[in-house]
C-alpha cells in the first residue's frame, strides 16, 4: 500500500514536470475513440440535414448493433490474445438454422417424425448451436494447440458451407411461422421495439452491461486480461487458461448466433451468404476502440464506441449517397489511423 | 412584340418539359418531379451491368427533376434492409431496387410499402406478388434458351461442352441453367461432361474452367451462365491454346460484346436493362405524380442475341436495330 503510495506520488511529480501540454495529448490519445466519434456526428450533423433526425438515429443504432453484439464477443477473444475469424459464418449458419426449426422443423428421421418448437425454444437452440462453434473452436486452439487465426479460418469455411449445404444455397423464405405448429412471432425479434428502440438496440445494451460487469467485476474477466497480457505468469498464477481462453470463443459464438437471429428476423428469411465479412467490421469495431490485438488491454465499451465510429461513418456516407468504392476506402484508412494513434499511445505510456 | 416574345418563351418552355423526356421514352407521358427523393439499390457497381442500371436509373431521375440516392447493397440483403430503413427515414417518394434476394427482400420491401414507398424491381423478382409496385425483369429463361440456341448451332449438334453456373444463392443462376439445359437436352450427341459454379465471378471461372481443361482436354464448347464468367473461360482457355472452343455468355456487357469482336467469346445474349431502369424511373414518376400504379405488376422484357454480325450496333447495354 504505501509502495503504491509512493509510485502514485513519483507519477505526480512527473505530470507537474512535465508541461500541461502533454497531459492534455496523453488524454486526447486515449478518448481519441470519442473524439472521432464526435467529430464524425459533428461533420455529418452539419452537411446533412436529414442525419440527425430521430428516426436516423434509432435505424443508425439499430445497425451499430449487429456490429456492437459481434464485437462485444470479439473483444473478449482478442483479450485473451486471441482472434473470432469465424463469426461472420456462425452468423449465416445461426440464421439457417433457426430458419429451417421454424420452416421444415427437426426431422427426426429414425423415428419418421417432425418436431416443430415454439420460437423461444428455436432461439435457444439456435443459440446453444452457435455456442457449440464457438466451443469446437476453443477446442480446436486450446486442446490441439492451433494458431486461433487459423482454427477461426477453418471453422469459417466449415460454417458458411453448413449454412450453404443446409438448403442448397437457398434461402429459407418467409420465416412467419404458423398457428397450426404454434411457432408463430419470430419477425417480432427484429421488428418489434420497446420504449421506441428497436429490440436488437435493448439485446445490444443488456448484452453490453452484462460484459462489462463480466470484464471488470468477476474472476473470469481479471483472467482474460492476465492470460492477455502474459500466458506464462497468468499459467504459473494459477489461471487455468485453457478453460478460460475456450469460453472466450463460447462468448464469441453466443453472440454471433444472436447476431444471426436479429438478422433472420429483420429480413423474416434465411440467407446462408449472410454475414460475409461481418469478422472484419467486428475486429475492425475492436481496433478502433482501443483493444491492443496482442490481447491485455482494451475495454468492453470501447468496442462499442468502435462500433459507433464505424456505423456513423456508413450511415453518414451512405445519406451523402458517396460511391460505395470511396466508402470502403474511408473506412480503411479510419481504421488504420485508429491503430497508429493506439501505438502512438503505446510509445506514450512507456515512455513515461 | 413583347407578348409574342413571352409565348414563344412559353412554347419553348413547354416543349422542353413535355416533348424532350416523351422523346427519350417513346409514347409514354411522364410527368415531371418536383425534387422528390427516389432512392436507387443495386448490387455492387464493380460489375458493369450493375454500374449503368444504376446510372441509367440516376439519369433518367433526374432528368425528370428527381433527387437520387443511388446506393450499393453488395448482394447482402442485411446491407439492402439497412439501405431501406435509410430510405424510409429520409421519406423517399419511392425505390428503384435490383434486389439481393428474392426471399431475403420481401420483408424490407413490405416495410417500405407500410410507409407509403412503392419499390420498383428491376432485373430480378422477388418470391412474392402485390408487395413491389413492379418487377421489370427480363425473362431469364427465354434469355437462356436464345443463347443455348445459338450455342447448339454453333456446336453443329455434337460435341463435349462445359457449363459454368452462378452464384447458387442466387434464383437467375437456376433459371439460366434450367433454360440451358432445357434446349441442349434435346440433343442427345451434345456431352454435358462438367457443371461447375464460378460464382458470377470472372477469376473464379477462370480458376474452374483450368481445372475442367486438365480432366477434358477435348470440349468443344462452354456455356456460362453470365459475361464475367465467360470471360474468365475464355482467359483459360487461351492460356491454354484452345483459342476454337465456342464461348457463350448471358448479360451482353461491354465487356464480352469487345471479346466478341476480338474473337474471344462467341455470343452474348443482352438483357435490355437500359430500358428497364428507364421504364421502373418513369413508371415511380407516373405512380409520384398521379398515384396511378402500372396495371401489371410483372412486366417481362425480350432479351437480345449479340454476335459477331451485329457487335457494330451495339453500346453500353443498347443494342439499336
Amino acid at each position: 500500500m504505501i509502495k503504491a503510495k509512493n509510485d502514485m506520488s513519483h507519477l505526480d511529480g512527473q505530470t507537474t514536470q512535465n508541461s500541461g501540454l502533454a497531459v492534455i495529448g496523453k488524454i486526447l490519445v486515449s478518448m481519441r475513440a470519442f473524439i472521432a466519434l464526435f467529430l464524425l456526428l459533428g461533420y455529418f450533423a452539419i452537411v446533412n440535414d436529414s442525419f440527425l433526425t430521430q428516426s436516423n438515429l434509432v435505424i443508425l443504432t439499430k445497425q451499430v448493433a449487429i456490429n456492437a453484439i459481434l464485437g462485444i464477443g470479439m473483444t473478449f477473444v482478442i483479450l485473451t490474445g486471441g482472434i473470432d475469424l469465424s463469426v461472420g459464418s456462425i452468423v449465416g449458419l445461426a440464421g439457417m438454422v433457426a430458419g429451417a426449426l421454424i420452416n421444415e422443423g427437426l426431422i427426426l428421421e429414425i423415428f419418421g417424425i417432425v418436431i416443430y418448437f415454439n420460437v423461444w425454444i428455436v432461439i435457444a437452440i439456435t443459440l446453444i448451436v452457435g455456442m457449440f462453434i464457438g466451443l469446437v473452436n476453443g477446442v480446436i486452439i486450446t486442446r490441439f494447440n492451433v494458431a486461433p487465426f487459423i482454427a477461426t479460418l477453418g471453422i469459417l469455411y466449415v460454417a458458411r458451407g453448413l449454412a450453404l449445404l443446409s438448403a442448397n444455397g437457398a434461402t429459407f423464405p418467409n420465416l412467419v411461422g404458423s398457428v397450426e405448429l404454434g411457432n408463430t412471432g419470430f419477425p417480432e425479434l427484429g421488428a418489434g421495439s420497446l420504449l421506441g428502440l428497436p429490440y436488437s438496440v435493448w439485446i445490444m445494451v443488456v448484452l453490453t452491461i452484462l460484459a462489462v460487469f463480466i470484464a471488470r467485476k468477476t474472476p473470469f474477466g481479471r483472467q482474460v486480461y492476465a492470460i492477455g497480457g502474459n500466458e506464462r505468469a497468468a499459467q504459473l498464477s494459477g489461471v487455468r487458461v485453457k478453460r478460460v481462453t475456450l469460453l472466450t470463443y463460447v462468448i464469441s459464438g453466443f453472440c454471433s448466433a444472436m447476431v444471426g437471429l436479429i438478422i433472420a428476423s429483420q429480413l423474416v428469411a434465411a440467407h446462408p451468404a449472410t454475414g460475409e465479412t461481418f469478422e472484419l467490421n467486428a475486429i475492425a469495431a475492436v481496433v478502433l476502440g482501443g483493444t491492443s490485438l496482442a490481447g491485455g488491454r482494451g475495454t468492453v465499451f470501447g468496442t462499442i464506441i468502435g462500433a459507433f465510429v464505424i456505423g456513423v461513418l456508413r450511415n453518414g456516407m451512405v445519406l451523402e449517397g458517396l460511391s460505395s468504392f470511396l466508402q470502403i476506402i474511408i473506412t480503411g484508412v479510419v481504421i488504420i489511423l485508429a491503430v497508429v494513434i493506439d501505438q502512438l499511445q503505446v510509445r506514450l505510456q512507456q515512455r513515461q | 412584340m413583347k407578348h409574342r416574345f413571352l409565348f414563344v418563351a412559353c412554347l419553348l418552355a413547354l416543349l422542353v418539359t413535355v416533348v424532350v423526356p416523351t422523346m427519350a421514352q417513346d409514347d409514354m407521358d411522364v410527368p415531371m418531379g418536383n425534387g422528390e427523393l427516389i432512392v436507387i439499390i443495386t448490387p455492387s457497381h464493380d460489375n458493369p451491368f450493375f454500374q449503368a442500371e444504376a446510372d441509367v436509373a440516376q439519369a433518367r431521375a433526374e432528368e425528370l427533376g428527381y433527387e437520387t440516392l443511388v446506393l450499393v447493397h453488395d448482394d447482402d440483403p442485411n446491407l439492402q434492409d439497412q439501405h431501406f430503413d435509410v430510405a424510409i427515414s429520409q421519406g423517399a417518394a419511392a425505390i428503384i431496387l435490383d434486389n439481393a434476394g428474392a426471399d431475403a427482400s420481401i420483408a424490407p420491401i413490405e416495410r417500405a410499402k407500410e410507409a407509403g414507398i412503392p419499390t420498383f424491381l428491376i432485373d430480378r423478382e422477388i418470391n412474392a406478388t402485390g408487395i413491389a409496385a413492379s418487377q421489370l425483369v427480363s425473362n431469364n429463361y427465354s434469355c437462356a434458351v436464345a443463347g443455348a440456341e445459338y450455342f447448339v448451332g454453333l456446336m453443329g449438334e455434337e460435341g463435349q461442352y462445359v457449363e459454368l453456373l452462378g452464384k447458387e444463392t442466387d434464383t437467375n443462376a437456376g433459371v439460366r441453367s434450367q433454360g440451358y439445359n432445357d434446349v441442349i437436352g434435346d440433343f442427345p450427341d451434345l456431352e454435358l461432361v462438367a457443371v461447375q459454379t464460378a460464382n458470377w465471378s470472372q477469376t473464379e471461372a477462370f480458376d474452374v474452367m483450368e481445372t475442367i481443361l486438365q480432366g477434358n482436354p477435348g470440349i468443344k464448347g462452354v456455356i456460362s451462365g453470365n459475361d464475367t464468367m465467360a470471360l474468365g473461360a475464355v482467359a483459360a482457355l487461351e492460356a491454354a491454346g484452345m483459342n476454337d472452343v465456342f464461348v457463350v455468355g448471358l448479360d451482353g456487357s461491354p465487356d464480352a460484346v469487345a471479346s466478341i469482336e476480338q474473337g474471344g467469346m462467341d455470343a452474348t445474349v443482352l438483357q435490355p436493362l437500359a430500358l428497364f431502369s428507364a421504364m421502373a424511373v418513369d413508371q415511380a414518376s407516373v405512380y409520384i405524380q398521379t398515384g396511378e400504379l402500372p396495371a401489371e405488376e410483372k412486366q417481362s422484357i425480350d432479351c437480345l442475341l449479340v454476335t459477331p454480325e451485329n457487335t457494330m450496333n451495339y453500346s453500353n447495354f443498347v443494342l439499336s436495330e
